[in-house]
């Protein structure tokens, strides 16, 4: 409950976040703090320096950039997402999902960019910005590079975000006919996921993500390729799911086994593919 | 909603009681203006923290504190080698081998569960104590760990050499005749092991306490949270070599308790040594982890070997078993839960033979304290099970299993075989109110309907007794040597100076509304009303208001605790009435006490005192009265019920007081491909003689459903095989939140306690009803996949998923023998 | 600027009150409004913001201040419990709760009332499920949420 002694600066400018994060060993960055206080709670991991984000106005953008694609602001809250105008018209299974990330308070405070940073293998976003092609928009002294999902998850609490840089947006393709699903089981209601997936279906291509089964988003490849083409109904999407289980090597803890969670990664895709399949226009 | 099916009868003089009146206690804890321990400060005063174990059982080769003294603004430190100088160890209450345990308030030479405290510090605020926590070095050499019952009582490991065994206690209750009904029975069904799991109330305040030494006179008070202080200083005392006055308990508002306050006493030496050694006020408040990791959990109980004496007809005549409990690494409260479940030997039912083998062990795990339903819960989830169990392996209706086997309302009072009295109730027309409560006639339909959404529906019924009042006397059935028996609890009300009725109460309540309760009954006594009646906040010993066991715990407050409120206003009033007599000049028959004023019945406007002039005369104004008349309008009064000794050769007697039944009932739908289980309709009938405050006894169900919730599908301490535990908070140990609680639906009876002052049984504690009933229905539910058997209290997906892939893993469990 | 410290002098309205500290960096938020300022209302539940006991407004909004450093707060208005009643005069939900008995030991009911006053600020007549969706972050042990979802219900005009 009581952190170790730790510094704390709150730059005004994101110019002098990334100069603060490079310059301080130890150095990290404060967003919503919905998980990095938890942590520090605990004594179980000690930054030195807290970069409070939290004047960074910029950061806190929803908008369109000009070739279309939404962006978003590493400290967008959940709440923002579940309010947003932009959300609801160009991705609305992004303010659907983070309606249901922890509670009131958490979703006020918590941010999309501190969700995907701290990777937790548990975390709603990392497998949703998966299936839906996110971009993530990192700066450092150096500059700026945009990375995938894929590059962008390294593993538990470790991201593409190197020392001394600070993820700055997220981008998301709108819809644009798409559908998208997201499924899984958690501990209690808007509880912590015990397997979760997401699916997008984009024309006759579908991708799948699943998480709690490994340190970072697992692609259900071999699923996505026996569906691709295909009809989509409830007896295509069951046997596509054949054999998911099998490939994956999840964790075993006290709220579920190993098999446990290879079984419901079948289910929560098959659910998944199975919502994102009816939303998707001309469905 | 609630239904009320019979119309209260009872000679009391009803007024305030029975009144839904809204709580007095409310106005300053919606204002945030309560006060809890942690809200108390003292001048100078120091923060403690606690170094705990990381390993479960461990030799402690080393404890160096150096560091930690050197940081600025530490005060000091304290260790278990201290701690053996200066204390002796706690009272044990069990015979040999368990009462041979030595337990000190921090770990002398060895850790026995992960969490232990081994040492602690004081700094000048909470952040440097635990700064200074982490420099004390702790140098361990690990011991093989026993998180398993059944593995302690092989004795290979032995936790506490001083016992020289893992068993704390065993004995056999041996109570009719089981062998022959086993005999005599058409049908024995055998279950070779049904678990009851871990958990706890986990109440939302933590434990805590502030200490202050007064050097001069040697006394320690404690501003805490102790939810029986009276037990506590019975432990706390002799191990800190004083005596039993030297120990000032106080109490305000308290976070809830439900038994896990109960077992303090280990770190409240340690902070009236620590107060003691720095001469300074120390405040210590456990955090959420700590609380989960190794202060207070629910006793597990497996059962072992289980048969059962079935007729044909479907009655049962009784059963044996085997009870193996697991009381974590210190007995502390314990042995008592080996025999508390004996309050409610044959449950709801008329079962006339029962064998019980009752064995506990020490485990590498927290130590367990009582928790709400205490031991009656685990004991009353077996017979439960029993009921259900048999039901489906016979093909036998739920229902009416139930109520062939249910004693009568017209056997009422009903000796049990072991001597208690089930004072009065109906359980079947309670069982009739939850089944029209959720409309059990169209469960089949509903069935249908749900199958048709992939959705397995299950319905299940859970009956409890939830018995009140402890005698004590039930500790000579484990250890005849004990010098406990009975009980009691203690009052105060005065009439005061201005007229103010002013209300002391013994017990220690932690949100179950006493201070109104009381004020009802104090007005009605009076013949005022409750906003007239100030009933003091909390607990003090200072106010001389307790007896030897005060406390909030085992349902007692309706029994003991207005029985002592209201004796000690019935004491008032005929001072009262005397007084008003003496200065009206009228016969003490003429007078009434109505509406605040002491007056002449039927006599003139002015033949009327104000409670202000009695109050006054009295205190102030007293010089004319009489020599030989000396009203003082200020009495204690000690409740005592009747019990009579226990009988420690046949393990029998009356070994509580009251029985309050809850008939619950749940309907379930499992989504068969997760195994989660969703509550679609609840009810849970309650009856509890004579409700005080209606309102408040609801609230009451509410909670306890809540709790046996909790329990049914997600509550539950997970320890690995190195005796860590996998669910220390609530990220982990899921409690119920707002959108996880269904509807509940509630309905009461009320059959007056004909033993009870007030025709009120205690209740509050419930027995559990939500586990029972929503096992039942996964049990129900499951019948149309494979029909697994629920064979644990707690059913996550999980384990619901489990049970759906190999039903015959648990089906393998019973058997049927039948002539 | 921003100049890394283990200490920060903060200035933030607390209950309508201007109040300024210089608080260390690791600070909670919680303990900074019960130890520093006194304003123990505010409870304590948990240590991994599961429970909402701490729940205080933050610029408006319902925030766990167990999951906030004080100088975090910085710049911020907050008010508590005790700036529900600042006159003394109960609000029509802190009234509901005691009518409804949405209470027992009342530990939780602090940052039950914050949360349920910002949802009714928010969304003045709640429905049952809206009053258990704003509810989800506040752990109650001893009501099963019953009343307390009653009385938020009430207190907006509705009957649950």
């Amino acid at each position: 409950m009581l952190l170790r002694e730790v510094d704390y600066a709150r730059p005004a400018t994101v110019e002098e976040a990334i100069s603060l994060l490079a310059t301080y060993d130890g150095a990290r960055a404060l967003a919503g703090g919905q998980t990095i206080v938890n942590v520090m709670k605990a004594r179980v991991a000690a930054p030195d320096v807290l970069v409070d984000l939290a004047d960074l106005d910029e950061l806190r953008a929803i908008g369109f950039s000009s070739d279309g694609l939404l962006e978003i602001g590493a400290m967008v809250t959940y709440a923002q997402l579940q309010g947003s105008s932009e959300v609801e018209v160009a991705r609305p299974i992004l303010a659907e999902v983070a309606s249901t990330i922890g509670d009131v308070q958490v979703r006020n405070r918590g941010t999309i960019g501190g969700n995907v940073c701290v990777s937790d293998p548990t975390n709603h976003l990392p497998p949703l910005l998966t299936t839906l092609g996110a971009t993530f928009t990192i700066r450092g002294e150096s500059g700026e590079r945009t990375v995938s999902a894929d590059e962008f998850f390294i593993g538990v609490y470790m991201t593409a975000v190197g020392e001394g840089e600070l993820l700055t947006k997220i981008g998301v393709p709108p819809s644009s006919g798409a559908g998208d699903g997201f499924a899984g089981l958690t501990i209690g209601k808007h509880g912590t996921y015990v397997v979760n997936a997401a699916a997008t279906i984009s024309g006759d291509a579908v991708r799948i993500a699943l998480g709690c089964v490994g340190a970072t988003p697992v692609r259900a490849t071999a699923m996505e390729e026996r569906l691709a083409g295909s009809d989509f109904s409830e007896e295509s999407i069951r046997s596509a799911a054949d054999g998911l289980g099998a490939s994956l090597d999840p964790p075993s803890d006290v709220h579920g086994s190993a098999d446990f969670r290879r079984h419901l990664a079948e289910v929560s895709a098959i659910r998944a593919v199975s919502q994102a399949a009816e939303r998707r226009k001309g469905a | 909603m609630t239904t009320v099916t019979e119309e209260p009868t009872t000679t009391l003089k009803r007024g305030y009681v029975g009144q839904s009146i809204p709580r007095k206690e409310d106005k300053r804890l919606v204002q945030g203006l309560g006060t809890f321990f942690d809200d108390v400060r003292r001048h100078g005063m120091g923060y403690v923290h606690f170094v705990r174990s990381p390993y479960a059982h461990a030799k402690i080769v080393s404890i160096d504190v150096s560091k930690a003294l050197e940081l600025d603004g530490v005060y000091g430190t304290l260790t278990g080698d201290e701690v053996a100088i200066h204390t002796d160890p706690f009272f044990e209450m069990s015979v040999e081998p368990g009462g041979n345990i030595k337990d000190y308030a921090l770990a002398v030479g060895r850790v026995r569960h992960m969490g232990e405290p081994v040492a602690a510090v004081c700094a000048a605020t909470r952040e440097l104590a635990r700064d200074a926590a982490d420099l004390i070095e702790v140098e361990y050499d690990s011991l093989p760990v026993l998180v398993d019952a059944a593995e302690s009582l092989k004795d290979e490991v032995v936790l506490h050499d001083e016992a020289g065994s893992n068993v704390v206690w065993s004995g056999v209750f041996n109570w009719g005749d089981i062998d022959e009904a086993l005999a005599e029975a058409d049908h024995v069904v055998k279950i070779d092991r049904l678990h009851f799991h871990r958990f706890s109330s986990t109440p939302l305040e933590c434990a805590g306490a502030l200490v202050e030494y007064d050097k001069g006179t040697g006394e320690w008070t404690l501003t805490c949270n102790h939810q029986m202080p009276g037990v506590g200083a019975i432990w706390m005392a002799p191990a800190l070599r004083t005596g039993i006055d030297k120990l000032r308990f106080v109490t305000h508002d308290i976070g809830g308790g439900f038994g896990n306050k109960i077992c303090l006493h280990p770190q409240y030496v340690v902070l009236c040594l620590m107060a003691r050694k720095l001469g300074r006020p120390v405040q210590w408040t456990e955090w959420r982890t700590d609380q989960h990791t190794a202060n207070a959990h629910g006793n597990e109980r497996t059962f072992l070997d289980v048969e059962v004496a079935v007729k044909a007809d479907g009655t049962m005549t009784g059963f044996k078993v085997k009870a193996l409990d697991d009381c974590g690494a210190f007995p502390r409260y314990e042995p008592l839960g080996c025999i508390i479940w004996a309050q409610v030997t044959p449950g709801l039912y008329g079962w006339r033979n029962i064998r019980v083998d009752f064995t506990q062990v020490c485990t590498n795990k927290s130590p367990v304290s009582p928790n709400r339903g205490y031991s009656r819960m685990q004991h009353l989830w077996l017979t439960e099970r029993i009921i259900d169990i048999v039901a489906t392996e016979l093909g036998l209706d739920p229902v009416e299993v139930r109520k062939r086997n249910y004693v009568k309302a017209e056997q009422m009072p009903y000796q049990t075989p072991n001597g208690c009295f089930y004072d009065s109730g109906d359980y079947a027309a309670a069982l009739d109110i939850a089944l029209d409560l959720i409309d059990y006639g169209s469960i089949e339909q509903r069935r249908k309907e749900a199958a048709s959404r992939g959705k397995l529906l299950g319905f299940g019924i859970g009956s409890t007794l939830d018995s009140g009042t402890n005698n004590f006397g039930q500790s000579t059935l484990l250890n005849p040597e004990l010098q406990f028996s009975g009980n009691n609890e203690a009052a105060s009300v005065k009439l005061d100076i201005f007229g103010e009725v002013v209300v002391t109460i013994g017990t220690v309540p932690q949100g179950q509304g006493h201070e109104t309760t009381a004020a009802q009954v104090v007005a009605d006594i009076l013949g005022c009303s409750p906003e007239q009646v100030n009933v003091r906040r909390g607990h003090d010993t200072w106010f001389n208001s307790h007896a030897g066991f005060s406390g909030t715990y085992a349902s007692q407050f309706a029994f003991t605790g207005l029985g002592a409120v209201k004796g000690a206003a019935e004491l008032v009033r005929e001072d009262m009435i005397q007084l008003a007599a003496a200065v009206l000049q009228a016969p003490v028959e003429a007078i009434e006490l109505a509406d605040g004023f002491a007056r002449i019945k039927d006599g003139p406007e002015e033949a009327a005192l104000p409670f202000m002039a009695l109050g006054a005369i009295v205190n102030a104004n007293n010089a004319f009265l009489p020599p030989d008349f000396n009203p003082t309008l200020n009495h204690r009064y000690v409740c005592r019920p009747y019990f009579g000794m226990v009988d420690t050769e046949k393990k029998t007697g009356q070994l509580t007081l009251t029985y309050a039944t809850q008939i619950h009932a749940a309907v379930v739908e499992i989504d068969p491909e997760t195994g989660d289980v969703e509550i679609v309709d609840y009810a849970a009938v309650d009856d509890c003689g004579i409700r005080i405050n209606p309102q408040i006894v609801e609230g009451q169900v509410h909670g306890a459903t809540a709790h046996a919730i909790g329990a049914a599908l997600s509550e539950e301490f997970v320890y690995d095989e190195e005796g860590t535990l996998l669910t220390a908070n609530f990220y982990d140990y899921h409690v119920p939140h707002a959108m996880d609680m269904p509807p509940l639906k509630t309905g009461a009876m009320e059959s007056p306690s004909p033993v009870a002052p007030l025709g009120a049984k205690g209740m509050g504690e419930g027995g559990g009803g939500g586990i029972h009933c929503i096992g039942a229905a996964i049990q129900d539910a499951l019948r149309a996949a494979g029909g697994a058997i629920v064979y644990t209290s707690c059913n996550p997906p999980h384990r619901v998923w489990s049970m759906l892939q190999d039903p015959e893993a648990t089906r393998a469990n019973v058997e049927v023998v039948s002539k | 600027m921003g100049v890394p410290a283990r200490s920060r002098a903060i200035s933030l309205e607390v209950n309508g009150e201007q109040v300024e500290m210089e608080v260390q960096a690791r600070r909670l938020l919680v303990h900074f409004i019960r130890d520093d300022l006194g304003l123990t209302g505010t409870h304590v539940g948990c240590d991994t913001g599961n429970c909402g006991a701490c729940t205080i407004h933050l610029d408006g909004e319902p925030v766990k201040s167990c999951m906030m450093l004080a100088p975090q707060a910085d710049g911020s208005k907050i008010q508590t419990v005790e700036g529900l009643a600042a006159e003394g005069e109960l609000t029509a939900l802190q009234q509901a709760f005691n009518t409804h008995h949405a209470l027992q030991c009342g530990y939780c009911t602090p940052g039950m009332l914050m949360s349920a006053t910002a949802l009714l600020e928010r969304n003045p007549r709640p429905t049952e499920d809206e009053v258990r969706y704003a509810l989800q972050g506040n752990i109650c042990r001893c009501t099963g949420y019953v009343n307390i979802v009653e009385a938020v219900v009430a207190a907006g005009g509705g009957s649950a």
